[in-house]
């Protein structure tokens, strides 16, 4: 598998197929022989901002630190164990409920999405 | 795609090929509402009987260019959908990487937004043909409509009812017969392409570059794409997808070159421009009267609101897809807050630009600029990913499809670069 052709910038979906993210980025660790390996994927506008890079990039990840919950908590980091199988996407081996929130969608919800009548009917 | 997913992908919804004859018209309605998109938006509609007027049927080869071009790109791109469910920018993000593929998501959501509010203009400028109030009255009332309209309505009403009401301009194919044209002078303009006296060259293939830069423009395979997953497309619905782009596509063309071809049989022998709406509906009402004129305007409105609901949604797909967010008709809105957001934004975006008083059809010309950046950052990842065994297995790209695809290519960069020196030589097309 070559990172960035097979895995960095895919879809990530969860268990039953509903999108997480993109891997905006990966986490490499070093095995006990010094051979490094893919630890985490990581996703969210934070990543993706630090690996933009640049004025504009700082600005996205700015941002997104902002609307996170704790302002040191780090990009949304997913353990590569959590990854069942790669396809033309990363699936992942668990639902979506149990990774952290993203926190623009979670804003977004609360504060106009859901108050509008109608928010959680089925099309 | 896990396998698990895939089959649910494929087992979930009632499968539109199997139902009657009228089940399978609505399947191609996806094909058809795009196309009109592409083809009879509100700048098209204008720019086609603008361009029959002043060259006659001069530019009729443009529209064969185009069509062939947005059908080879639109069927690589139904079948990456069908085979991968992965739709066109999630390979924009995956083979150019975050930075190039934010240039493209920059420079197409500027073309797309700026287009929709044109659309919701042309919807105000074709109910105010209906009513003779002023469109900018209706601007405000379109865009809240629109909105209501996309936050409630399903994905294939949507689809249904405006690809079908957009065809009411087949009108136009009808009083071309009934004009009784002068098909001898018609032919003799479509094979000797070129100004007729007193148009200059420069102005000719601004005309020719605008004509194919919109058959091509990018939030088509956007559209067209997403709608596949909005559909549940899988391996499947290959043929449901080629079926769509063939019939699509074509009829498409076929309704702009209609509006041409009217507009070269009654303006161009007097030598009269067009410059407005309520001039593109004049050859049907005189072919056909009242009865034509009110069609027309009938086609005008679905084809302008169909068309605004194609970059509404486009641009809110574009977004998400680049960022990786939950995205979708076929979601509750509580569950996909941000693409929701983004539509809204858009078309408040929209409307606000509008409101500036600036005029419908002008816009739609200038917003030509901007996809000179998009067209071919949108095209060749599609490309690529076409013949990419790990997303399509057996199912690449053929011969046929790589010659076709990389010929277009190079016309649209060809297009990109000559688009900005044509537009600024030419001052817009003024001559």
């Amino acid at each position: 598998m070559l990172i960035g052709f097979d895995l960095l910038d895919r879809q990530i979906l969860d268990r039953d197929g509903e999108p997480v993210g993109k891997v905006d980025d990966v986490e490499l660790a070093l095995d006990t022989d010094g051979t490094p390996y893919v630890a985490a994927l990581l996703t969210g506008q934070q990543a993706l901002g630090d690996r933009i890079g640049g004025g504009l990039g700082r600005w996205i990840a700015d941002i997104a630190r902002r609307l996170a919950p704790d302002r040191d908590r780090g990009p949304i980091r997913i353990p590569y164990v959590l990854v069942a199988e790669l396809t033309s996407a990363v699936n992942l081996s668990v639902r979506r409920e149990v990774l952290p929130d993203p926190p623009l969608e979670t804003w977004l919800r609360d504060h106009l999405i859901a108050r509008i009548p109608g928010a959680t009917d089925a099309t | 795609m896990s396998a698990s997913s895939v089959t649910s992908r494929t087992e979930a919804p009632p499968s539109p090929a199997g139902g009657g004859g009228v089940k399978q018209v609505l399947a191609i309605a996806l094909g058809v509402l795009t196309a009109i998109g592409g083809f009879v938006d509100i700048g098209d509609i204008v720019a086609n009987a603008e361009a029959g007027a002043r060259f006659g049927l001069a530019h009729a080869w443009v529209l064969l260019l185009g069509v062939i071009g947005i059908c080879a790109y639109a069927e690589m791109s139904g079948r990456v959908t069908a085979v991968s469910g992965r739709p066109v920018f999630d390979l924009v993000r995956e083979r150019l990487g975050p930075r190039v593929a934010l240039a493209n998501l920059a420079g197409s959501l500027f073309v797309t937004v700026l287009t929709l509010g044109a659309e919701i203009g042309g919807v105000g400028l074709a109910l105010q043909l209906a009513t003779s109030v002023d469109y900018l009255l209706w601007v405000p009332v379109v865009g809240v409509v629109l909105w209501a309209t996309l936050w409630r309505a399903k994905f294939s009403l949507l689809e249904n009812l405006f690809g079908i009401t957009g065809l009411t301009l087949v009108v136009f194919i009808i009083a071309f017969f009934r004009l009784s044209p002068d098909t001898g002078q018609l032919w003799h303009q479509a094979a000797h392409p070129g100004p007729p006296a007193g148009e200059d060259w420069g102005t000719y293939w601004f005309m020719a570059v605008a004509l194919f830069a919109s058959a091509m423009t990018p939030y088509e395979v956007f559209f067209f794409s997403s709608g596949g997953v909005e559909e549940r497309w899988s391996s499947k619905d290959l043929l449901t997808s080629r079926v769509n782009v063939f019939v699509g596509f074509p009829l498409g063309g076929l309704l702009a070159f209609a509006l041409m071809a009217t507009a070269a049989t009654v303006f161009h022998p007097l030598q009269m421009s067009v410059d407005a709406l309520s001039q593109v509906a004049l050859p049907a009402a005189v072919a056909l009267g009242k009865l034509g004129l009110a069609a027309a305007i009938l086609g005008f409105f679905a084809a302008t609101f169909g068309a605004a609901m194609e970059t509404g949604l486009s641009s809110a797909y574009t977004v998400a897809q680049y960022f990786g967010w939950a995205w979708g008709k076929l979601r509750r809105p509580r569950e996909a807050a941000r693409f929701h957001t983004v539509l809204m934004v858009a078309i408040l975006v929209g409307v606000a630009v509008l409101m500036t008083t600036i005029d419908p059809i002008q816009l739609t010309e200038y917003t030509l600029v901007f996809s000179a950046v998009a067209l071919p950052l949108t095209y060749l990842p599609i490309l690529v990913v076409a013949n990419d065994r790990g997303y399509l297995g057996r199912r690449v790209n053929g011969r046929l499809a790589n010659t076709v695809g990389l010929l277009y290519l190079a016309i649209v960069l060809a297009a990109a670069i000559a688009a900005i020196p044509l537009m600024i030589v030419t001052r817009m097309g003024g001559g």
